[in-house]
């Protein structure tokens, strides 16, 4: 009597059970929640599905079209959940760890994308495209990726005294902030043959001490772009204060974009950007 | 007895600056300097502890005046509101990202936001023709929220980057100290001392009430005001120096007061050289502890100070004021 009890208990629950509605049917609707992910969606091919990004999303031009859903350290669930996502796309660089679960606790399905590192960048982009069914653009988009970096190592071995150089990649100039361990950019300067002075620090992006760089004396700086903020301009008090490093000394001091800063699609250009900087200081 | 201290307290300070100088992530021998060495030193070594020291100073002595004028041993230098005026008009600055006077425009901006905050506290403190301790604190604790809220709404709409440069600089960065704010920080920060020491013997008198102030041949209102006036030029020139570095202004004069006593004549220049030495301290632990990283060194004065503080009021039998 009590198992025919629960059979029919269980047969009513299972009826009622709709599918898991994200396995069935590719999600419609989608919230990204920082702007590599969003880059990572639109290169997917998903742009149309996205209903829902940053206030930092500006990559490609369509994703400032987009609504926005606040900062991706401080997203406001409420604006998420009025655009009524399928699922939204979160990274763990950067958003915070309770606002998944808030969002689970509302039934809302998430996806988070761990890839926090240039080489786990494939396979970040290919697990978000398989929860996110769209494996074979994802499948182009990493192989491209992949491709990119593979002929860019390649390269940066076959250049002369590369292994000698020493770089520093200056997030911003005044505190001193720069690229860590840990960090894309930091991947790309390896990648790319050279040492960067800061992989030892602490942190991704330490305040770095002024002193060290005069000790570590760099021969190349890079600088990376602030938002909307004339570079030369900000950097000129701090170069001023180095000008016995041969970096400062010889000029070689490149000003960057913003393409290493976000780990997705225009990971590839940033490296070469880098690339770029780096061929050119060296022949001088 | 007080001049032996005094004078002990001078030697101790110059020794601190002098190992703040020469110790630090790596240690300058002065006797074999390499060229890097010695670029260290004189370019980025000695402008800092200066200014550290200079910043110390302003903060130490601008608390164990504000004790005084405002009568309370729990006022400090930022409880008028002039740092988070200062903190404001600098988060304006940095992440509005404003250059128009160059390397000077954030200690500008965070100067000219502490001396207007402090003009508008003191009008808001004025009252009767002359300023009223107990106005002076509450507009001081009003502005400051005000402000404080502001700050947080610049905060929470800017980047997440352009966030960490704006708390990075109000937790004390001394790491951008160059010789420029040497002189400028030197004369300000003399300026309000010499006002101070040379008004001591009337800060004495203050604490005592206005009647007795009265009665000793001071006039109270003249002299609280002059008194406010150079809390506020030490306050602004330390802020434009380096941000804001909590403990020194609250609690060094209260330790300053377990060993000189509470003769402002002593008292103030004692709390300036131990501020100095406190910060210049707190700044070589910053810089020191984890490299080639720095941390804020107004996290450490808190973390050094507040222990010793702690254990002399274990000891001590009283807090005199």
């Amino acid at each position: 009597m009590k198992k025919t009890m629960i059979f029919i208990l269980l047969a009513i629950g299972m009826a009622f059970a709709v599918p898991d509605a994200g396995l069935a049917l590719p999600p419609q609707r989608i919230v990204s929640l920082a702007p590599s992910t969003t880059e990572i969606l639109f290169a997917m091919g998903l742009g149309d599905r996205i209903v829902g990004v940053t206030n930092y999303c500006d990559y490609p031009e369509e994703a400032k079209k987009k609504p926005k859903i606040g900062g991706m350290s401080n997203p406001s669930l409420e604006a998420v959940v009025a655009l009524k996502p399928d699922v939204v796309v979160m990274t763990t660089d950067g958003n915070p760890k309770e606002f998944e679960a808030l969002l689970r606790s509302l039934h809302i399905r998430t996806v988070v994308f761990t890839a926090r590192r240039i080489s786990e960048l494939p396979m970040g982009i290919r697990d978000l495209g398989a929860a996110l069914q769209v494996r074979d653009s994802a499948e182009r988009l990493a192989a491209g990726i992949e491709q990119g970096l593979q002929r860019l190592g390649a390269a940066s071995r076959l250049a002369p005294d590369a292994s000698r150089q020493k770089v520093l990649y200056i997030v911003w100039p005044e505190p001193l902030i720069v690229a860590g361990p840990g960090t894309a950019i930091d991947d790309a300067i390896t990648l790319l043959g050279r040492k960067n002075i800061a992989s030892a620090a602490a942190s991704e992006y330490p305040k770095y001490s002024l002193e060290e760089v005069l000790r570590e004396a760099p021969d190349i700086i890079l600088i990376g772009k602030g938002s909307g903020m004339d570079m030369v301009e900000v950097s000129r008090g701090m170069l001023k204060r180095l000008t016995s490093v041969p970096a400062v000394r010889n000029n070689n001091i490149c000003y960057l974009g913003d393409g290493l800063y976000r780990l997705g699609p225009r990971v590839v250009q940033g490296i070469e950007e880098l690339a770029q900087c780096l061929e050119q200081r060296s022949r001088r | 007895m007080s001049r032996a201290k005094i004078t002990a307290l001078i030697l101790l300070a110059f020794m601190i600056f002098l190992c703040a100088l020469f110790l630090g992530p790596r240690t300058i021998n002065p006797a074999a300097l390499t060229d890097v060495e010695r670029e260290i030193l004189f370019k980025i070594r000695l402008p800092r502890v200066l200014v550290a020291f200079l910043m110390g100073m302003a903060l130490g002595a601008s608390g164990a005046v504000l004790q005084g004028v405002l009568r309370n041993p729990l006022a400090d230098p930022y409880i008028l509101g002039i740092s988070s005026g200062a903190s404001l008009t600098a988060a304006l600055g940095i992440i509005g990202g404003l250059s128009f006077l160059g390397a000077f425009t954030v200690p500008v901006l965070a100067f000219v936001g502490a001396v207007a905050t402090g003009g508008i506290v003191g009008v808001m403190g004025w009252k009767r023709g002359g300023l009223w301790p107990e106005r002076l604190l509450l507009a001081g604790v009003g502005l400051s929220f005000l402000f404080s809220a502001l700050l947080m709404v610049l905060m929470s709409v800017s980047t997440d980057e352009g966030l960490r440069r704006a708390m990075l600089w109000i937790f004390g960065d001394l790491s951008l100290s160059d010789w420029q704010r040497v002189p400028y920080g030197a004369v300000l920060v003399f300026a309000g001392l010499a006002v101070s020491v040379t008004r001591a013997k009337a800060l004495n008198a203050l604490i005592l009430g206005d009647e007795l102030a009265h009665s000793l041949g001071f006039a109270p209102r003249r002299e609280r005001f002059v008194l406010f006036v150079s809390v506020g030029l030490l306050t602004a020139a330390s802020v434009s120096l380096g941000g804001m570095i909590g403990f020194i202004g609250l609690l060094l004069p209260h330790i300053m007061r377990f060993f000189i006593g509470s003769d402002s004549r002593m008292l103030v220049p004692a709390s300036a050289l131990g501020g100095g030495s406190l910060l210049c301290i707190a700044d070589l632990v910053s810089r020191s502890v984890l490299p080639p990283m720095e941390l804020p060194a107004g996290v450490v004065t808190a973390i050094i100070g507040a222990p010793y503080f702690l254990y002399l009021l274990r000891r001590k039998d009283v807090l005199s004021f």
